[in-house]
Parts: C-alpha cells; sequence; structure tokens
C-alpha cells in the first residue's frame, strides 16, 4: 500500500472513532508536553548557570594551589608524600611566572577587615584584583571607573556594601573610607634569617585610608570557596604591599610549617583562553593543584546530564502511561473493527499492510499529540518565563529565561512521540495482522 | 493434474484436503478434492450445510491454505507461495463477494470500490473513473457517496460486485451471494453474475439453491462431508 493511502485509511480510521482516539491524543500530548517541561527548564538552568561563569569573564585564570592545602591534613595522616608537596611560595610564582602562554600571575588574596566611613564601621570581606580584571564583564556596570593604577590606595565597593554605609552609593564616589585590617608581619628575627624555621610571625593591626573610585553592581568570579567574593576590592599591588593577613596564614601557623612567605592561591592569567588547558596541564606537572573554570563548567556539563536525565526520566512517566493508552485504544480498535480487517484481507490486503495501517494509527496519534504537547509544553514555559520575569524585575535581578525551548528539543520530543506511539502500536499491529480472516468474516 | 498445463484451465484441485483437529478428532472439511474449472467458466458449487463449500471456495481464493494437495490457478501453485506473494494473488486475480455483502459501514460505496485499488497500489489519477464504471455496471451510477446502511441488500450486494471487479480480476469467488436476498433480488443478482461470466470472468458460485444452480451455472458441482459426490453438466 502507498504512504498516502496508509495514512489516508489511517486518519479515517481515527476520526471514525473521535471522542476515543482524541481522548488518547490528549494523553500522549499532555505526556510530550511534560517530557517538553522538564528537559527545557533543565536546559534553561543549565544555560543560566554557564552564561553566568562565561559573563565572569575568567575563562583564562588558571587557579593554582598546593596540593598540600588540598589534601594536605589526609595526606598528612596517611603519611603519603602529598604531605611533602611543593609550597607555594615566591619561587614557585617566579617559575609560572616563566611558563610559555602566561600573561600574568598575581596571589589571590581575601581578608576579613573593617571598613570605617564617617562615623559608621562595618565588616566585610576585602579582596585584591589585578588590573587586568577592570576589562572583563564583571565590571560592565560600574559607576566610577576601575583602580587608576595596581598600587593605587584607591577601592572599588560591590553595591550592596556601599548601601550598607551610605544609602546612596553614588555619594561615596571620590570619598575616602579606612580600611581596618590585621599586618602580618614576617618572623621578627629579622631579614637575615627570613628562611628561618618555625620563626613565625606576628599581627599587627593596621589602617589604611582609601579613596572610592567605583561602585560595582556585578559580582566578579575570583575563584569559588566560602567567602570567597569580596565587597570590597583594591589594586592586587596595594593589597600585597599590606601585607594583610589572610585565614590561610593562621592555619599554617597552626600548622606549625611556616617557612616563609607562601600563598593560599596564585591566579594565572593565560594569554589566550584556548590555551587553559595546556597551561593548567603544565602547572599540575609542577606538583600543584591548579583549577579553572573550563573544570568548573565541565563539572557543570556533568552535573546537568546527570539532572537532565533525571528531569527526562520523570518527564517520560506521562508518556509512559499515554504510550498505555495507545496500546488500549487500537487493541480495541483491531477487536472492533475484526470484519474490516477481514474485508480487507479478503479484498488482497497483505498482513503487512494491516500491519502499516495500525502503525500508521499509532503514528497519526503520536505526530498529532506530540505537536500539541510541544506547543502545549511551549505555552507553560512561557507563562513560567513570564511569571519568573515579573518577579525578577520585582527583585531588581537582571531578568534571565529559566525555561528554554531549543529547536531539536521540539523535533526531538515530536520524534520521540513518534517512536513511543510506534512501539506501543507493535503489539495491536502484530495482532490485527495475525488475525484469521476466515474466522474474521464468519457471518455471526 | 492431466488438464495443468492446459491454456483452457482457470483452477486445477488436485488431492486437496483440508482438515481441522478439534482436540483428538480431526473433521475433514475439504477430503481429496480434485476437480478443474475450465476459463469463463460459470461452476455452482452445492451442498448441504457443514459440506464444505465455503472451506473450499476459501482454500480457492488463498485465504487459506489447504493441509494436502495442490491448488493451480492460472498456472501458479498457491500452496507454493508466501503470503505476501498469496495477498498479491487475491488482489490481482481473484474478485470475492460475500452472503452478507461485507461492505465496510463506515464508507461510502464509492469508497468501499476504491478500497482494493489502495491495496493494488493504483494511481490516484484513475480512481474515480473506475470506480464510477465500476458503479455504473452494477447500475449504481448515482449512489457513489452513500453509505452501506442506505442501501438495500441487493444494492449493497451490487456495490460489493462492483468493488470485487474493480481490479480486473479473471477469477469470481461468491459464498452464497443470494443468501440474505428475496428471489426478486436474487435473481437480479444472477443476471449481473450471468453478466460478469459473458465478459471473460470465471465465476464459482456457493449456492444452497439447485435452482438458481439449474439457471445460471454451466456446471454443478456436489458436495458432501468435504467430498465430491457428482458433477452434473447443466447445460450445451
Ligand atoms: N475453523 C474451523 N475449525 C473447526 N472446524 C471448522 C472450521 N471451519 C469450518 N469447520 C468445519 O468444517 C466443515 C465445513 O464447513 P464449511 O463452512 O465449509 O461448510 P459449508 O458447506 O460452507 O456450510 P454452510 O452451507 O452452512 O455455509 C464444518 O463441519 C465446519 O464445522
Ligand atoms: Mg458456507
Amino acid at each position: 500500500m502507498k504512504s498516502y493511502d496508509l495514512f489516508d485509511l489511517a486518519s479515517r480510521n481515527l476520526r471514525n472513532s473521535k471522542l476515543r482516539n482524541s481522548l488518547t491524543t490528549v494523553g500522549i500530548a499532555v505526556g510530550v508536553a511534560s517530557l517538553v517541561a522538564m528537559l527545557s527548564l533543565g536546559i534553561g538552568l543549565q544555560s543560566m548557570a554557564t552564561s553566568r561563569i562565561r559573563k565572569s569573564g575568567v575563562f583564562d585564570i588558571v587557579f593554582v594551589t598546593s596540593k598540600q592545602d588540598v589534601r594536605g591534613m589526609r595526606a598528612r595522616m596517611q603519611d603519603t608524600d602529598e604531605a611533602n608537596a611543593r609550597v607555594l611560595d615566591d619561587a614557585a610564582r617566579k617559575e609560572l611566572e616563566q611558563l610559555p602562554n602566561v600573561a600574568e600571575v598575581t596571589p589571590d588574596i581575601h581578608v576579613v577587615a573593617e571598613v570605617g566611613y564617617g562615623d559608621k564601621s562595618r565588616m566585610t570581606v576585602v579582596a585584591g584584583l589585578p588590573m587586568s580584571e577592570g576589562t572583563t564583564d564583571a565590571f560592565d556596570k560600574l559607576q566610577g571607573k576601575f583602580f587608576s593604577n595596581n598600587d593605587a590606595d584607591e577601592a572599588v565597593l560591590e553595591e550592596d556594601f556601599a548601601k550598607r554605609l551610605d544609602p546612596n552609593p553614588a555619594n561615596l564616589l571620590g570619598k575616602e573610607i579606612v580600611l581596618r585590617y590585621a599586618e602580618r608581619q614576617q618572623g621578627d628575627a629579622g631579614a637575615s634569617d627570613s628562611q628561618g624555621t618555625g620563626g613565625g610571625f606576628s599581627v599587627t593591626r593596621k589602617e589604611q585610608t582609601l579613596t572610592v573610585v567605583g561602585i560595582n553592581s556585578e559580582e566578579p568570579f575570583t575563584g569559588g570557596g566560602p567567602g570567597a567574593h569580596g565587597q570590597v576590592y583594591i589594586p592586587i599591588g596595594t593589597a600585597e604591599r599590606l601585607n594583610m593577613m589572610q585565614p590561610f596564614d593562621a592555619r599554617a601557623m597552626v600548622r606549625g610549617d611556616v617557612t616563609g612567605k607562601t600563598y593560599n592561591m596564585l591566579r594565572v592569567r593565560v594569554r589566550d583562553s584556548g590555551q587553559v588547558e595546556q597551561v593548567q596541564n603544565a602547572i599540575k606537572k609542577m606538583g600543584f593543584a591548579a583549577f579553572s573554570v573550563i573544570d568548573a563548567l565541565n563539572g557543570l556539563r556533568r552535573f546537568f546530564a546527570i539532572f537532565d536525565a533525571f528531569l527526562g526520566i520523570f518527564g517520560s512517566l506521562a508518556l509512559a502511561v499515554a504510550s498505555l493508552a495507545i496500546i488500549n485504544t487500537l487493541v480495541m480498535a483491531v477487536l472492533e473493527r475484526r470484519r474490516e480487517i477481514g474485508i480487507m484481507k479478503a479484498l488482497g490486503a497483505s498482513d503487512i499492510d494491516v500491519k502499516k495501517l495500525f502503525f500508521a494509527e499509532a503514528a497519526v496519534m503520536g505526530i498529532v499529540g506530540g505537536a500539541a504537547g510541544v506547543l502545549f509544553g511551549w505555552l507553560m514555559g512561557r507563562i513560567i518565563n513570564f511569571g519568573t520575569g515579573l518577579y525578577m524585575t520585582r527583585m531588581k535581578m537582571a531578568h534571565v529565561d529559566v525555561w528554554y525551548v531549543p529547536w531539536w528539543l521540539i523535533v526531538g520530543a515530536i520524534g520521540f512521540s513518534v517512536l513511543v506511539s510506534l512501539i506501543a502500536g507493535l503489539y495491536p499491529a502484530a495482532r490485527a495482522a495475525k488475525l484469521d480472516p476466515i474466522q474474521a468474516l464468519r457471518y455471526e | 493434474m492431466e488438464a495443468a498445463n492446459d491454456g483452457r484451465v482457470a483452477v486445477q484441485l488436485s488431492s486437496v484436503t483440508r482438515h481441522y483437529q478439534m482436540g483428538a478428532s480431526v473433521i475433514r472439511a475439504v477430503d481429496d478434492i480434485s476437480l478443474a474449472i475450465s476459463r469463463d467458466e460459470f461452476v455452482a458449487l452445492l451442498g448441504a450445510s457443514g459440506s464444505g463449500k465455503s472451506t473450499l471456495l476459501n482454500l480457492i481464493a488463498g485465504l487459506d491454505r489447504p493441509t494436502s494437495g495442490a491448488i493451480v490457478v492460472n498456472g501458479r501453485d498457491l500452496s507454493a507461495m508466501a503470503s505476501e506473494e498469496l495477498a498479491r494473488y487475491r488482489r490481482e486475480t481473484v474478485g470475492m463477494i460475500f452472503q452478507s455483502f461485507n461492505l465496510v459501514a463506515s464508507m461510502s460505496l464509492a469508497e468501499n470500490v476504491e478500497l482494493p485499488m489502495r491495496f493494488a497500489e493504483t494511481p490516484k489519477d484513475g480512481r474515480a473513473e473506475r470506480i464510477r464504471q465500476a458503479l455504473e455496471r452494477v447500475h449504481l451510477g448515482g449512489r457513489l457517496h452513500h453509505r452501506p446502511s442506505e442501501l438495500s441488500g441487493g444494492e449493497q450486494q451490487r456495490g460489493a460486485i462492483a468493488r470485487a471487479l474493480v481490479n480486473n480480476p479473471t477469477l469470481l469467488l461468491a459464498d452464497e451471494p443470494t443468501g440474505n436476498l428475496d428471489s426478486r433480488t436474487g435473481n437480479e443478482i444472477m443476471e449481473l453474475l450471468r453478466e460478469v461470466n459473458a465478459s471473460g470472468v470465471t465465476v464459482v458460485m456457493v449456492t444452497h439453491e439447485q435452482a438458481l444452480a439449474d439457471k445460471y451455472a454451466q456446471r454443478a458441482i456436489h458436495m458432501a462431508d468435504g467430498k465430491l459426490v457428482e458433477q452434473a453438466e447443466v447445460r450445451q
């Protein structure tokens, strides 16, 4: 039988029991809609998450830490050589700077400090930023300007924090704030014995006056970890000069293995984001732990692959139920149309023709149900986007579509719906095909 | 067997049996029948209820397969055919009509007549014309879009004949075509079958009525308990 005859017969058969077949088709549509809903939610969340990272403009940065810090404690207990892993000191920093394709190596400095403005003082996290950070998307929405140079006594404030100092943050531009922090002073034995073992260091309370040059409304990505985000940014050169004590220093001191100035973490900026992986590998070969946003993206991708699979499975449940409805509908159709099937065979329809006819009926239900389901799922997504959009505008957040239906999902969902329908049609079609025409035609 | 290669023979049955296994007992619905039917012949199959007439007709129609024996139609052995080929044989060589008409209730007369052309993959363009011709031939030219439920029994059977003939078969098999009709309408149908036969189609008709066989058939074949009992040349 030619396919236009097949689909013509199939659709007229479907129209003959309109109510039953429409209900089954609606069942498929609901199944497909739930699948589309689940998957597009997953895709929307994923693109939201990755675009946040992408926006931060740190694709070209590799974060380097000593393996000792990552696994030092455990290694020490298990007495492996990780306990003797390389420390991240000035020599290591120089070596990193010498690596090919490395543009810049700066320490990661995050400290808890107090900021005074007028008669107010607030605890906050102060972070050092290299000058190169000023050109990333993170400072797109900067009011005022970025630091004038790497050693300037200047600060950029996060808008949230600025509001705690002055309800109208713009007022702060050009004003002075006082930074009160703990200064770390290297072993008092003197410069002659800077390698001194067990020399330790002392801590003094210090103050530094800074001029507010910018207010930023978006957070730059500075490496992750708790408290990683600063609220007050100062040039990294200034941060190094101030010699602020970091939480890491206290830990190192308690551990008792302070052997001079070491870094908690170094940020290695790569000339081109295409070389990140290569530089990362070179650093790992040097014996350090290296981490980049590429890793984060890969991890995120893996997470979302699993997340999407789960959403897909839940979304498919409704479609599985719908497939039972298809089986039921078609088995009933076979029983009702016994005589008709007998007639068709007597008129020269082959078993395969009969089988194809029932498959075509299943396929038509799959296509119509799939298309309606995609439309339904898409509408649902529009409504959810509209709703979250309203909420986000009210919360003064940037608008993001949490719901995203890519074209391949539309095609895939309809294809999947047809596939499921065809599988559901297997049994009824086989049953119709092997119906004995003589029995079917025997008059009742 | 002796007539197998004779170009005049349309249907050749050689020791054909069709047994049904019912538990421990075997029902011999058709029991060792050998028979030759010539081209253009009009044969009536007579016999009591349960004598195996329908079973024999279905075997010739290729709807059923014999337990043993050979059925050769137009030189081709049906028992050697795969089920696909047998379906092709049914749509190209055979037309069938039944006691209960068996039009598809949800389809108009024209759609019923179109059905065999769909299976035969007849191009779409020529179909409407062939439907019209087939229905005019049975005097139903004005009833194309009527449903079977809107037609009388005789009209339904004429529609069924149009459907059976639309693919130009060489063999028309009729299982008690007048069984559900009054005698006047039955005679109309028989007249039609006679015309069909005159146009060169071999007709094999199952009937209970000796009178119809006497009047329309060239040969009457009597069956009892699955066997041939008597063959009579009706006329000429
Ligand atoms: N599927 C079957 N299973 C078992 N026995 C069957 C089957 N089909 C037919 N028979 C038996 O085969 C015999 C012949 O049946 P058939 O229908 O050919 O008779 P018939 O001559 O056409 O009778 P009628 O004039 O009543 O139509 C009957 O005894 C019937 O019970
Ligand atoms: Mg019978």
